[in-house]
């Protein structure tokens, strides 16, 4: 319990400084604004070309403001702090210091995660609400329940985050992968509803971790049902245990290699 | 006018040298060089899934576009992107230069300021952009010889017009005391309005993406008259752009003139 105590203290350190410096959340609310906007005109016009199954226009676009939600409120920077970090040379400056690094950047981060998602989904409600109206059937009762999703997802892609960032005690360049796996994201539920992509690729997607960032908890949220919930939450359990353990094994993996030479 | 194409033929030498010794100075770092570019290009793949996954849901045509549009525009918009941030890359810096007192340095170089300021730095992921514009246009295009003709015009001046955005959203720091808000999210707004069909659009919209947001010029007539030539809309594309490269020009050297030196001392390697 002091463990955690001394970790819920540096969340509460890091929500105030990020309150401390809202103003610097502008640009990003412009960004998702812009985003919603630009998707909105696109999927309605594609709506206009023929009707695409398993989704309404509402529900797309709602879909659209919850996983672009996740991803913005995902949005901690920790990537490049643990690129820096290891590059520089810095991480060293961090090992003796009486807390786990991973654990440290995880709970440093949470405080402007939550930030984010309180201010992002202000502006998600807003913005569905003014585009595409009421989410049609929405349920009250089963929000808790796709927010236990959304908390996943977020987990899930936190720590592939930091395993990616920490491939850098390891590699000189790093960059293409954190291309690819945000891509991986972006196009197996962020963009797409992974009911879109073709059969056999649906099969491979709900194999893989990508889809659960965003598509699990989009879905459930705007159609909500109790097969969907236990078909995805065991899934996403499993990943948010693979990605902790990932990033826990490169750590130690990484810290093995370090060689320091004086300050 | 004699005196003018002399002036203009200096800036295409002092662009030629910087681009020279940039290069060279990006291959030093071979292994890095190419995993960047191959990584970049790679991430512009996935918007051809995204496209092939929304075409195939529907079929025909979205926004007034089919599919080879789309990949025009894509091919366009990440070509000119990549080379103006290959000749240009330090546009993206102009309001840290500006804030920190750097600009002290290239106001003593005897070349045109702008220029070396914005020639003095490359970016390694561009070339990925740059060359991801010409092989999606051999894949969706093959010979088409006045779709060439139009992506390599394109290329041109779409990367001046990318250059010019940038360029005038920094300026604004003369102004304001610090815009590296609008600085960075300037070119990225309007790129989000180049890599769509047009048509989505409708009113206000697609009147300020003909003005403030010149992404129109960029690409969208670009792709007509790759599929329709008309020499007015050609005098008018070269002339719209001339026009706004020549404000963000004039618009620089007037927030200049309000420039304080805070008399920093650096060396520059």
């Amino acid at each position: 319990m002091a463990k955690l105590r001394k970790y819920l203290v540096v969340t509460r350190i890091s929500l105030q400084n990020v309150i401390a410096y809202r103003s610097s959340a502008l640009g990003g609310l412009l960004f998702y604004s812009l985003f919603i906007f630009v998707f909105f005109n696109l999927w309605r016009a594609i709506y206009k070309g023929g009707e695409v199954t398993g989704y309404s226009l509402t529900q797309m676009i709602w879909y659209l403001c919850i996983t672009e939600l996740v991803v913005f409120g995902c949005r901690s920077g920790v990537y490049n702090q643990m690129n820096d970090d290891v590059k520089s040379g810095s991480i060293a400056y961090q090992l003796n210091r009486p807390y786990h690094y991973v654990m440290f950047q995880f709970f440093n981060a949470l405080g402007n995660m939550v930030f984010n998602l309180v201010i992002y989904g202000i502006l998600a409600i807003i913005l569905g609400l003014i585009m595409a109206g009421p989410i049609p059937g929405f349920s009250f009762a089963s929000l808790p329940f796709a927010l236990i999703s959304v908390f996943l997802g977020i987990i899930i892609n936190f720590f592939f985050m930091i395993t990616l960032g920490l491939t850098a005690f390891r590699l000189e360049e790093n960059f293409a992968f954190y291309l690819i796996y945000q891509k991986l994201v972006f196009m197996l539920g962020m963009f797409i509803p992974v009911e879109f992509l073709p059969k056999w690729l649906q099969s491979i997607a709900l194999y893989l971790p990508f889809s659960y960032v965003a598509w699990a908890p989009a879905r459930l949220v705007v159609a909500f049902s109790w097969d969907l919930f236990w078909q995805v939450i065991p899934v996403q359990l499993v990943w948010a245990l693979v990605s902790i353990l990932m990033s826990l094994g490169m750590y130690s993996y990484g810290v093995k290699g370090i060689q320091a030479h004086g300050g | 006018m004699h005196k003018h194409v002399v002036r203009a033929m200096n800036v295409f030498r002092l662009i030629g040298l910087y681009f020279k010794v940039n290069l060279a100075s990006a291959l030093e770092y071979r292994a890095s060089f190419l995993l960047q570019a191959f990584g970049m290009a790679l991430n512009n793949c996935s918007f051809v899934f995204f496209w092939y996954i929304a075409f195939s849901q529907i079929g025909g045509r979205i926004g007034g576009y089919d599919f080879n549009d789309v990949m025009f525009i894509w091919a366009l918009c990440s070509s000119a992107f990549g080379a103006s941030h290959i000749l240009f890359a330090n546009m993206n810096s102009i309001t840290r230069i500006i804030v920190s007192g750097e600009l002290d340095t290239f106001l003593l170089q005897p070349k045109d300021v702008l220029v070396s300021l914005l020639c003095s730095k490359t970016s390694l992921t561009a070339w990925g952009d740059f060359l991801y514009g010409f092989i999606l246009m051999a894949l969706t295009h093959g010979g088409d010889a006045q779709a060439w003709s139009m992506f390599l015009l394109g290329i041109v001046i779409g990367g001046l017009l990318m250059t010019a955005i940038s360029v005038t959203a920094h300026t604004m720091t003369f102004y304001l005391g610090d815009a590296s808000l609008i600085g960075s999210m300037a070119l990225e707004f309007v790129i989000n309005f180049c890599i769509y069909p047009e048509g989505i659009y409708r009113g206000v919209v697609r009147v300020l993406m003909l003005s403030v947001i010149p992404a129109s010029f960029i690409v969208h007539i670009p792709l007509k008259l790759a599929r329709h030539f008309s020499p007015g809309l050609l005098l008018l594309l070269l002339t719209v752009s001339a026009a706004y490269c020549c404000f963000a020009y004039v618009f620089f050297y007037r927030g200049l003139k309000r420039y304080e030196s805070g008399n920093l001392i650096i060396a520059r390697m």
